[in-house]
């Protein structure tokens, strides 16, 4: 665990907390803002609220005449007909009254709307984005999460390089770079007239700046630049990285967290404020809730923001997420739950719904030391047993199906998934060699956290009955599968998202909670980080993920794409990688012309 | 019509008390209060519906239309057909099913919580009407402040070292209920104790213990039959949240908590499959509360003069 970046476990438990209050006022401000949307609805509230009036006054002047009737009956009729002249103007009273609220608040609302999506067939000068998983601060160098790389990564801080959709590298900060023969020392030319955003020069000097505090102060994510010898500074425009050993992994990390460059003469709260050199700037941070960002007026590049502001909101609650694209409080939500999605593909003239691909997988490890899973013929036979492709169906039919460790936009893919088909009487043979019948069953448990659903569990309990698997589920907490599975290997079988990128080196881990071990392995991935060319790299990174996946020490569910929807109209919103990359510049919402 | 009435309700009495070997005072007076409740229009509904349940229960065991296994992936959160009568959940399997096979769960932990919530009901209240000043003190304060606990809370924290797990259910409801029952019942057991009739087995040199279970409870049952049939209602309502939570029952036993917590999410896109889980739920709650007020009406001889007759 502590030597691997990969897991998901270690980056995403801050993330989850996002605070019921918030909920509760997200749901609050949804039947606010359907209220106020519903123009129909309004005016029968107004109907409503005015004939309550009415009727309560009437009931109160009733009461006015009974007691005037009875008083009457000493002072003499004189007062009766004025009493009712009065009640009658108090009626009308009450009724203008409580009109003039509801058009006052009707005008309010309608006025805010306004403002946050401009008029009709023009550019918004705002748009808003729902997310799921929230920041707890914005300190990027010690707080885990793929929040904040979501967040601040290309939008707020940039890198020296940067990566693109399809999750290759692109010159980001650095507009070329050259690698020396042997591989150990990369020499990076910056562009000319870099600032941040508050004014201060960007030039060599805060690259190795930025790199070395890294390293000595430890930050995270600074042990994934493995080989790390020095940094130094050239000239203004020009920074040379030297490395101890060959390390071909170097430029794709330095488009993460480890190449991010900080402004080393200012001073500010990292927590809570962000100073970048990227195109928008945070103009408000509400923990576990929303952010804002502003354009940035001093941004240098090409990147510049299309839209003035644009404003995060996290919702814990998918209910209440979708219930925000459902009546304009959010234009656009990512990620949605493909089941949940169902209405907006349906509403096609207002809203559009897209998948992109990512690189999270759902991986069900088979303990390889495991008491009962360590006959590689039982884990053969579950890996046989599994129908991936009814799997995927159930959640909607976006995923991918993967039949290895490495994902269509990590280096070294290659399609595996015809090395263990879906074939349930090889399975039940291989069972069968093993010992175990439907019978006589194998009792299995498998442990995982409860974000997933209780669905996966119980289709893979159905799925691997027949083969003579008796499954049984624990569904826990994610601490409990931390504590567990990840660090106490204690499990037999396990399901997790592993959504990080470039992290094959799990594989090549034998601390890790796989328990899996294969020299083999272990050489094919040396040999591809001291690659001389990508080309080279990537076949030794295939050859050693085959093999991987012929020892099945896990089963590779499916390669989650991300599904988005939004209102037609948004344009420049990334699909792909969006939960961890999430470049903002080119967003803009453009409402149509009716 | 009441003939027949009598006659199955007498029937009913003899298979249920034939191996209790009660007098027939005592069964005879059962079949009364069952008449009774039989013939008010509420309580008809609520012995329909608890007769149902327990049906239901029994018949799951043996049968449900579809296996509770038999998941299909193709054909996810279906619209109720002749093949799946209330259509499939998300992963694909048989929501009646399912709801057939939760009904007995949700019995076994009504029944069980409230089995022990009567248990340790009755051993609080007798420790508070306890002639010893200092037992009946301390556990009055004990009650009243533990009372302040609330279910979910004490449900939250067995579920640290247990994990989600029926038990969990059982012993949070059984311990709220309990304590709830014994204050309830405090004042009908003081009354007795302080009857004469007390005083005088005291004086004839009765037994603590032989005093509470023939004086005592028997004057406080009518109070504890009926708090503990709302008790159970409010078990099957527990049930549910726990698991909505997930400290209730586990992953892959049916229950109508599982069934309503793995549907509640697409509640915007699929609401029939949310519908029948609650529908059950309410019916069933409604059903225990209405027979806990029926059954207060008729189990007293002061507002049932049936019962005096016996």
């Amino acid at each position: 665990m502590p030597t691997n970046s990969g897991a998901y476990g270690e980056n995403d438990a801050t993330d989850k907390k996002t605070t019921g209050t918030a909920g509760n006022e997200t749901a609050a401000d949804n039947t606010r803002s359907t209220g106020a949307n519903g123009d129909a609805a309004n005016a029968n509230g107004a109907d409503t609220a005015a004939n309550l009036g009415t009727e309560a006054n009437n009931t109160a002047s009733t009461d006015e005449t009974l007691n005037a009737h009875v008083k009457g009956g000493s002072s003499g009729n004189g007062g009766k007909p004025g009493n009712k002249k009065k009640g009658w103007i108090w009626a009308v009273v009450a009724v203008v009254v409580v009109v003039a609220l509801i058009v006052a608040f009707v005008v309010v609302r309608s006025n805010q709307k306004a403002s946050n999506t401009a008029a009709e067939g023009h550019k918004a000068d705002s748009v808003t984005v729902g997310l799921k998983l929230a920041p707890t601060n914005l300190d990027i160098r010690n707080q885990s999460g793929s929040s904040l790389d979501q967040l601040l990564v290309g939008n707020v801080y940039e890198g020296l390089v940067a990566r693109d959709s399809e999750n290759k590298v692109v010159p980001g900060l650095a507009k070329s770079w050259e690698k020396s023969a042997n591989g150990t020392s990369y020499t990076f030319h910056l562009n000319k007239g870099m600032t941040f955003s508050n004014g201060d020069k960007l030039d060599a000097d805060d690259v190795a700046w930025s790199i070395n505090e890294l390293m000595t102060k430890h930050y995270h994510d600074s042990e994934s630049l493995m080989n790390f010898k020095s940094v130094t500074a050239t000239d203004a425009d020009t920074v040379k990285l030297d490395l101890t050993a060959p390390y071909d992994n170097l430029l794709w990390v330095l488009a993460c967290r480890p190449g991010l460059v900080f402004d080393k003469d200012a001073n500010y709260d990292m927590k809570t404020q962000a100073v970048g050199s990227g195109p928008y700037t945070v103009a408000k941070f509400v923990p576990d809730d929303s952010i804002t960002l502003k354009a940035n007026p001093r941004y240098w590049g090409a990147h510049k923001a299309k839209t003035a502001t644009i404003v995060l909101r996290y919702f814990a609650d998918d209910n209440a997420a979708v219930n925000a694209l459902k009546s304009g409080d959010v234009q656009v939500l990512a990620p949605v739950t493909e089941n949940l999605a169902a209405p907006f593909v349906k509403d096609s003239a207002h809203y559009r719904v897209a998948a992109g691909d990512d690189t999270d997988k759902y991986v069900l490890a088979m303990n390889s030391k495991g008491a009962k899973t360590s006959d590689v013929r039982v884990r053969q036979a579950i890996r046989y047993a599994i129908d991936h492709k009814q799997l995927i169906a159930s959640r909607g039919g976006a995923d991918k199906p993967l039949g290895g460790p490495i994902p269509s936009l990590d280096p070294g893919y290659e399609d595996l998934t015809g090395l263990y088909p879906h074939n349930v009487a090889k399975a039940k043979a291989l069972m069968k060699e093993a010992g175990y019948t439907p019978d006589h069953p194998l009792e299995l448990r498998l442990t995982y956290a409860n974000t997933y659903g209780t669905e996966l569990g119980d289709q893979l309990r159905s799925q691997l009955k027949p083969i003579g698997i008796d499954l049984k589920v624990d569904v826990v907490e994610f601490s409990t599968w931390l504590q567990d599975v990840l660090k106490n290997k204690d499990y037999d079988l396990s399901l997790v998202d592993h959504n990080e990128s470039h992290d094959f080196s799990q594989w090549v881990n034998d601390e890790y909670y796989y328990n899996y071990s294969n020299q083999k392995v272990k050489d094919y991935y040396n040999q591809a980080m001291a690659a001389s060319s990508d080309s080279q790299r990537d076949a030794l990174l295939a050859k050693a993920a085959r093999v991987v996946s012929e020892d099945a020490p896990a089963d590779w569910l499916f390669n989650y794409r991300i599904t988005t929807a939004m209102k037609t109209g948004v344009s420049g919103f990334p699909l792909n990688l969006n939960q961890t990359l999430l470049p903002l510049y080119n967003v803009t919402y453009r409402t149509s012309v009716k | 019509m009441t003939r027949n009435n009598e006659h199955s309700a007498s029937e009913t009495v003899r298979t249920n008390n034939a191996p209790a070997n009660m007098g027939t005072k005592a069964s005879s007076k059962f079949t009364v209060v069952l008449r009774s409740i039989w013939r008010r229009g509420e309580g008809k509904f609520a012995l329909i519906v608890l007769a149902l349940w327990l049906a239901v229960s029994l018949l799951s065991l043996v049968w449900t239309p579809k296996s509770l296994w038999a998941t299909d992936g193709y054909h996810v959160w279906a619209k109720p057909s002749a093949a799946h009568w209330l259509g499939t959940d998300g992963t694909g399997a048989d929501v009646f099913s399912w709801l057939m096979a939760g009904a007995r769960t949700n019995l076994f932990i009504a029944v069980l919580a409230v089995v022990f919530a009567g248990a340790l009901g009755i051993l609080l209240m007798s420790a508070m009407v306890s002639r010893s000043s200092a037992l009946s003190n301390v556990s009055v304060v004990a009650v009243d402040a533990l009372i302040s606990i609330p279910t979910v809370l004490i449900a939250l924290i067995l579920a640290v070292p247990m994990g989600a797990s029926v038990v969990v259910i059982i012993i949070a409801c059984g311990i709220g209920y309990g304590l709830n029952l014994a204050r309830i019942a405090r004042p009908q057991a003081l009354l007795a104790a302080n009857s004469d009739y007390v005083a005088s087995a005291l004086s004839y040199g009765a037994s603590g213990f032989s005093v509470i279970w023939h004086h005592i409870l028997p004057n406080a049952m009518p109070t504890i039959m009926v708090q503990l049939s709302l008790s159970a209602g409010t078990a099957v309502l527990a049930e549910s949240g726990l698991t909505y939570l997930g400290v209730g029952v586990p992953s892959g036993v049916p229950s109508w908590g599982h069934s309503l917590a793995t549907s509640v999410k697409f509640i915007n896109v699929y609401p029939l499959t949310v519908l029948w889980p609650g529908l059950i739920v309410t019916i069933v709650v409604v059903a225990l509360n209405v027979f806990g007020d029926v059954l207060r009406d008729v189990i007293d001889p002061v507002t049932n003069p049936e019962l005096r007759e016996v």
